[in-house]
């Protein structure tokens, strides 16, 4: 409703802009409409507001049509911030320079530096450790490997990052992931798997499949409990390792920088993506079982 | 002893199971009947649930899906970032939230104050966004916003937002308005009533031009246009004729009001609202007063009358507020101190 009524602005505006360009030139236009600036005086009717909406909307117009000449970089097919959260990377389509790119191979200070990180270290530079992303890149493409053997067997994958940055990473994990993905973005609550009759109550501990088949933890050393839980109740897992940490905490590490947003927001996109397709895997599966299952002649 | 050992550990050897293990052959274990794994266990519903609060947390990511597409559907209207002096004009918002207590309940969740302060600065924004939608004319979309909005709303909202309001005077099928005055210990319960005009006059008016002999040939209760009654003769038959003023009652108690009050004081107090107003002769006014003693049922009656003359009259409100009519005089008795012989009165001091 409210696009169409945009829409309806929109083109109301760019008819009346178009009406003028025809009578005089458009640098003449340019020079002395008032489409640049809008008059700061109060609004008070909603004819005030409207007016305001219109004023502004030739002015986006304007933009808009002179955006057809000079460079060819849109908003479209240029990097903007919100890119890594919305468009994901397939994990066949990985390469060094992407993940350089978000700045995954910054690790820690050389100090910090875990004896057993050392041979996912390509070096030191300035007192920071740089991770070899050559080491990165086949484990990350395992860990998506392991994620799509999950889903595809119809296991839940909770992703895991308790950042203010993470959240919204998690949750589009999550939801790319339908019915077989779970997000924790807020504070892992201790005892989540190994007091879960008392958290969640004997019935839906009884019924339900409260252990899933695979967390990936984007932060792990703030939740080292739930790596630890995770362990103690043998379900899988996969986080992001950095170069103060043991890469044995986790079954699958990725060694990245867990510092950064966008390297987690690349990282949480590849294995969701992974995810979604063992879904589809999965319910492919599933629909062809149950055509079987109605072919099959009844049992007596 | 070394041979021992050596023997010992052969014997050992033979007896591991793999070595004495009869051997199946695979093609055997093919039609094998294996005991069926149990049926999987369904999976939880929510996305949320390992956060452990999955009823609050999908409330909160809903509110936060609405906000942000809310959001979108005003950048694309043009109406978000909205500059400073647009942001100056918006009428204050206010909301009624439901407590703590009843959003719990309301959500089926657990809510501590942090979580709660968040769901609420989640809501005010969304109710930013609907003001805003709302005063720049679209109401549809602040109509699908109000909807959301209203399931957090507390029920007695009207009520609450009315608070510290004067509530208006009603008025009953017969015109009488009901107001209640109060002065000291006094309180008066007053039923005002504009005067009818009585069907006597009407003719008075239609003759008014006619000859004063057929004006004075007419019931005594009649008065002509000009001269005053009683003068047929001299200066005074030509002066203008007075104006009838219907006459009114004011019943206090059932008793009128000369009876009621003796004190002119009293009596003047009782008609000033309608002098300020200049009213006189244009209501009755019938009151019950309870309490206290003449100076306080007078002021009493007197602030009844004031407020059923500003219902009854709204352009007289702006002369009684000046004339200070219409406010409750707060002052009361004041009550005797310990250590005094009455609220202020001290005892004589005694130098020793």
């Amino acid at each position: 409703m409210a696009t169409s009524l945009a829409r309806s602005l929109a083109a109301s505006a760019a008819r009346s802009v178009r009406r003028t360009r025809l009578s005089t030139s458009t640098a003449a236009q340019v020079r002395h409409s008032s489409f640049a600036r809008v008059e700061e005086k109060p609004l008070e009717t909603v004819d005030d507001w409207t007016n305001f909406q219109l004023k502004r909307a030739e002015y986006q117009t304007l933009i808009d049509t002179f955006s057809e000449y000079g460079s060819t970089q849109t908003r479209n097919n240029t990097f903007q911030p919100h890119h890594s959260l919305h468009r994901p990377v397939a994990p066949s389509d990985i390469t060094l320079s992407a993940l350089i790119a978000s700045g995954a191979h910054f690790g820690h200070s050389q100090k910090r530096m875990n004896p057993n990180f050392v041979p996912y270290a390509y070096g030191v530079r300035a007192g920071i450790t740089i991770i070899d992303l050559d080491h990165t890149l086949p484990l990350l493409r395992r860990a998506a490997q392991v994620v799509r053997g999950v889903a595809a067997g119809g296991g839940s994958v909770v992703f895991v990052g308790t950042r203010s940055d993470l959240r919204p990473a998690v949750r589009l994990a999550a939801e790319r992931m339908g019915k077989q993905g779970y997000h924790v973005g807020e504070r892992w609550l201790p005892g989540t798997l190994t007091n879960r009759v008392q958290m969640f109550g004997p019935e839906v501990a009884g019924d339900e499949q409260v252990i899933p088949d695979l967390v990936v933890f984007l932060n792990p050393i703030p939740n080292i409990h739930a790596v630890r839980e995770c362990a103690l109740e043998h379900v899988p897992t996969i986080g992001i390792v950095d170069s103060n940490v043991d890469p044995r905490v986790v079954m699958y590490p990725i060694p990245a920088n867990d510092e950064s947003t966008r390297t987690a927001e690349l990282i949480a996109g590849l294995l969701s993506v992974a995810g979604r397709e063992g879904v589809a895997i999965y319910q492919e599966e599933q629909a062809k079982a149950a055509a079987r299952a109605a072919k099959r002649p009844p049992r007596y | 002893m070394n041979v021992a050992r050596h023997v010992a550990w052969r014997s050992a050897l033979r007896s591991r199971a793999y070595a004495t293990a009869a051997y199946v052959p695979p093609a055997s274990l093919e039609g094998l009947q294996r005991a069926r794994a149990p049926p999987p266990k369904p999976k939880p519903e929510s996305p949320t649930f390992y956060t452990g609060r999955a009823n609050y947390y999908d409330q909160l990511l809903a509110l936060e899906t609405a906000t942000k597409h809310t959001r979108t559907a005003l950048q694309e209207l043009q109406l978000l970032p909205l500059p400073k002096f647009a942001r100056e004009n918006l009428p204050p918002l206010r909301p009624v939230w439901k407590n703590k207590v009843d959003l719990a309940e309301l959500m089926d969740a657990n809510l501590t104050t942090s979580r709660y302060r968040r769901f609420l600065s989640q809501l005010n924004q969304l109710n930013e966004y609907r003001r805003l939608a709302e005063i720049a004319g679209h109401v549809q979309l602040a109509e699908r916003i109000q909807h959301v909005l209203d399931v957090f709303e507390r029920d007695n909202k009207e009520a609450i937002l009315a608070r510290g309001k004067r509530k208006p005077v009603k008025f009953d099928e017969f015109g009488r308005s009901y107001t209640i005055g109060r002065r000291k210990e006094s309180t008066a319960r007053v039923w005002v009533i504009a005067a009818q005009p009585s069907p006597e006059d009407e003719p008075v008016a239609s003759s008014s031009v006619s000859s004063e002999a057929a004006a004075s040939s007419a019931p005594v209760s009649s008065t002509p246009a000009m001269g005053i009654s009683g003068f047929t003769q001299g200066p005074l038959s030509l002066a203008p004729a007075p104006v009838k003023v219907p006459t009114t009652n004011i019943l206090v108690n059932n008793i009128p009001l000369a009876e009621y009050f003796p004190h002119v004081s009293d009596r003047e107090r009782i008609v000033r609202p309608f002098r300020v107003a200049g009213l006189i002769g244009a209501f009755n006014v019938f009151a019950l007063v309870r309490g206290g003693g003449s100076t306080g049922q007078s002021g009493a009656v007197c602030l009844g009358i004031a407020k059923a003359l500003a219902a009854h009259v709204p352009d007289s409100e702006p002369l009684l507020r000046k004339a200070k009519l219409l406010k409750r005089d707060p002052r009361m008795v004041e009550r005797k101190k310990t250590g005094r012989a009455k609220a202020r009165k001290a005892y004589t001091w005694v130098k020793r």
